[in-house]
């Protein structure tokens, strides 16, 4: 029987071959002893996610040469390369070391330059850019006025290409024109924040590039002009980058970036603590002790330009009373949650706006935790007795569950008001909190914002006008403050209106102002790195200790 | 029934069973709140711009539209574009398989290679310490949830003695074998393929094992108790083989197809293991899909996983209607 005896040979040959190679193995393990130091040498340290490895105790080579390899891990990956079909953090992040825009901002939010190294404002309200000499994409073809003018206009219009989610973030754009090395944009009206707009948004791609590739090539590679070219793209599990040696602001110091993810917090903690990684984001507040009592890493942190609220839709009882939005205020000890939940991680708000961010009233003080007052309130606005329901995303933000439950335990422990927290995953809560009519969203739920261009207008027009797409509010007045922010030229008369505008969504209350949230970073004792407070992360900025 | 009706019998419900999972997939967008457009478009996007964006996803075509695209394109082998990262589900999911193949394979070695000798020596030696040991080690395997075994293993031998890593895959099979032909150092590609993968293999095998060392154990036991054992002990047969070559045989039957059919299980329930130690296998895929409801590479990843099982389910019946003629005429 031909098949027999194929199958006994096959078994005999698949045990040689097994005790031969366990007999290698075991020769090979017997002799490793003095070859461990070639662990991090040729073609291992060539591979990405040894990259990260690299210096790791194993096999000591980032002590032994002088390669700078720098590990990022986050809590998630990107969702392909396309720099302008995204709208999340860890895709820019990923797809922000490859592209860059025309303007970029400093660690604190300063606007600086970017590709252009000029801007100015028209006298018709339009603005300018003119484009550094000598602008180079990765694969080495020259920056054209031409290249900016399309990728503006792919985000922005429909019809050039994709559907861009960002297709509001360089607001109301009619026409984009270019000139000898400089580009210009016209608005719809005037657009007070064009130059925010522009610092934190508009990744430039190379038109020919784009419209010579499909959606799955560019999701896949990338053409840009940042510090950091694309080396290896494993979706889903690593992205591994090389310095950019044409860089205009000249190449980082970092010889290999690896990008990587790992959802659980305790994995970022664990790789970082066995020095796998360098940078890890989002280090939760129970973990801080375990990252600072180690003596490979440290705790770095800065207040984000997040900000985390209750919202109460103005519209349905009890929340249509502004004495009890303002009692729930007077209710939750946003201090002592910060204090005791969030390990101090936070800033306590009473307005909208940041501190910091243009708009902001520092004269605003936030709503004292006062529960006698929330209580009066509460009899005043005559709705004592009510029970009302706190929803809360898990785990989108920062210890968020936690803080629901505490601010609703301190509401609940008013004598005339009952509170109980509805845990719900993100992606069904925010299909309710975007619903298109106001009827449709949740009554009282909590929520934070990204402000990314640092303009009080940013957060107040979207959440809290008449028809911003995630309002719980109506009030005409600060509709038409709003109006008047939006069309005032004179920089210094819109911050005052803004103020006002802060000032009145205090009293109005459609929040519980809660905190400013913190980024909390781990990072390694072998590099120097601070972070940013708009949440992106510049490895270019690391250097080696 | 012929070998070969059955077979086919079997590889048509298989693909009855693949065609169910696409089709209840599929149905659950009836019933599940939240949209792709959601994970692609910022919270303050404009009704104008989520309209375009679900215009360009498909997703504003009616679900018996949508339903019948999919299964035409499912047909031509096409499994659409991913909504959130642009690529083509079919080399997405296909840039995932083979990193949950191998760590099911790893997890189902490390499972068997320890849980046979274990059953045998526990069996053989019944109500001795060893037994003792051994039932407490199956017991404490089936009881510990992986997830938080694969936390400790990775506190323990990662973290605190540094022995392995604590996650990822660093480099893989295939690298361990091109190593070779490359002329490359085998045996440090080798240790480092280990020091990705044991732990992981350890965490999602561990259940596995105990189960298979439960089987062998009990099947052993039940084999040594029958007539034909006692008649070979009568003919002064060695103990050896009698264990080994009769009664061990006897009793690998149910368990290579417990085995097979827990192959199918390991790759569609390796997800927790590959949360923990961020293995980019199909499971976290799986779970990025579900966050982000992106439904064709949710769908493409439950197909090849469906398909998976059935393959495997089709092979067990098969390999088990082949050894014992009697499945088929049932």
């Amino acid at each position: 029987m031909p098949t027999d005896n194929d199958d006994h040979v096959d078994r005999r040959t698949v045990l040689k071959y097994a005790g031969t190679a366990g007999a290698v193995g075991l020769a090979g393990c017997s002799g490793n002893g003095s070859d461990g130091g070639d662990g991090g040498n040729g073609s291992d340290g060539g591979d990405g996610s040894d990259g990260s490895d690299g210096g790791d105790g194993e096999d000591g080579s980032d002590g032994g040469d002088d390669t700078f390899e720098l590990g990022v891990t986050m809590g998630q990956m990107d969702s392909g390369l396309d720099p302008q079909d995204h709208a999340e953090t860890n895709t820019e992040i990923i797809v922000g070391q490859l592209y860059e825009g025309l303007l970029d901002r400093d660690k604190e939010g300063g606007i600086i330059a970017g590709l252009a190294n000029e801007w100015e404002r028209t006298d018709d309200g339009s603005v300018r850019f003119l484009l550094r000499d000598g602008l180079t994409f990765h694969n080495g073809d020259e920056v054209t006025p031409e290249d900016v003018r399309y990728s503006i206009r792919r985000i922005v219009f429909e019809d050039v290409g994709i559907a861009s989610p960002q297709t509001n973030d360089l607001g109301s754009v009619s026409e984009v024109t270019t000139g000898d090395g400089q580009v210009t944009v016209s608005f719809e009206g005037y657009n007070p924040i064009a130059f925010q707009l522009f610092a934190t948004n508009g990744p430039v791609m190379q038109q020919s590039w784009v419209e010579e590739n499909g959606s799955d090539y560019i999701n896949r590679n990338a053409n840009g002009t940042g510090p950091f070219r694309l080396s290896e793209y494993d979706s889903g599990n690593e992205v591994v980058y090389e310095p950019n040696e044409d860089y205009w602001d000249g190449a980082p110091e970092v010889d290999e970036l690896t990008m990587s993810a790992s959802s659980e917090s305790s994995t970022r903690v664990n790789q970082l603590l066995a020095e796998e990684t360098d940078i890890v984001t989002n280090v939760p507040p129970n973990e801080v002790s375990r990252v600072n009592g180690s003596d490979v890493a440290t705790i770095n942190s800065v207040a984000s330009a997040r900000i985390i609220f209750l919202q109460m839709r103005y519209d349905v009882e009890p929340f249509s009373s502004q004495q009890f939005r303002q009692a729930l205020n007077h209710a939750v000890d946003v201090e002592s949650i910060i204090e005791n939940v969030l390990n101090g991680f936070g800033n306590i708000t009473g307005q909208p706006t940041l501190e910091g961010h243009v708009g902001y009233n520092p004269d605003i003080d936030p709503y004292p935790y006062d529960p006698d007052e929330a209580e009066r309130l509460v009899e005043e606005s005559g709705h004592a007795g009510v029970e009302i329901t706190l929803e809360t995303p898990i785990g989108r933000y920062l210890r968020d569950v936690d803080i629901a439950q505490a601010a609703a335990s301190q509401i609940d422990s008013l004598s005339n008001v009952s509170c109980e927290v509805e845990q719900r995953e993100f992606s069904s809560l925010v299909q309710e909190v975007t619903a298109p009519n106001l009827e449709d969203r949740p009554h009282f739920n909590l929520l934070g914002w990204g402000n990314a261009e640092f303009d009080g207008s940013q957060t107040l027009t979207p959440l809290l006008s008449s028809e911003g797409a995630l309002t719980v509010l109506e009030n005409d007045e600060l509709d038409g403050l709003l109006e008047d922010a939006e069309a005032t030229e004179d920089s210094d008369e819109r911050v005052d209106i803004l103020q006002e505008a802060n000032q009145l969504a205090h009293d109005l209350a459609p929040w519980v102002f809660m905190h400013q949230q913190f980024s909390v970073y781990g990072v390694s004792s072998d590099i120097s790195w601070e972070p940013r407070a708009d949440e992106f992360i510049d490895p270019d900025t690391a250097t080696q200790q | 029934m012929s070998f070969g009706r059955f077979a086919l019998k079997r590889s048509l419900q298989g693909i009855g069973v693949v065609w169910g999972v696409v089709t209840v997939v599929f149905a659950l967008r009836f019933v599940t709140p939240g949209s792709a457009i959601n994970a692609v478009a910022p919270l303050d996007a404009s009704q104008e711009t989520r309209q375009a964006i679900a215009a360009e996803l498909g997703l504003d075509q009616p679900l018996y539209v949508q339903y019948g695209q999919y299964i035409f394109d499912l047909l031509r082998g096409d499994m659409g574009q991913s909504y959130i990262k642009g690529q083509e589900v079919t080399a997405l999911v296909f840039s995932r398989l083979p990193a949950t193949v191998e760590l099911a394979v790893a997890a189902s070695v490390v499972a068997i290679v320890l849980a046979i000798p274990l059953g045998v020596i526990s069996a053989t030696r019944r109500n001795e310490p060893v037994d003792y040991g051994a039932t407490l080690l199956s017991l404490g395997g089936i009881s510990t949830p992986n997830f938080w075994l694969g936390i400790m293993l990775i506190l323990i031998f990662a973290v605190e003695f540094n022995i392995f890593n604590t996650s990822g895959r660093g480099v893989d099979v295939g690298d361990v074998a091109l190593s070779v032909v490359n002329a490359e150092p085998f045996v440090g590609t080798l240790l480092t393929w280990l020091a990705y993968i044991t732990l992981p293999a350890i965490a999602l095998g561990t259940y596995f094992m105990a189960l298979i060392t439960r089987l062998t154990r009990s099947g052993m036991l039940d084999e040594l108790s029958k007539g034909y054992v006692q008649a070979a002990r009568a003919k002064g047969l060695p103990r050896t083989l009698i264990r080994y070559k009769h009664a061990l045989r006897n009793t690998l039957i149910p368990v290579i197809t417990v085995l097979g059919l827990q192959l199918g299980t390991l790759i569609g329930g390796a997800v927790i293991t590959e949360a923990v130690f961020s293995w980019p296998g199909l499971g976290t895929l799986v779970i990025e899909s579900i966050n982000q409801r992106d439904w064709p590479a949710l769908q493409g990843s439950l197909i090849v996983i469906g398909t998976s099982f059935v393959l495997v389910n089709i092979l067990v019946d098969v390999v088990y209607a082949y050894l014992d003629p009697e499945v088929v005429n049932d």
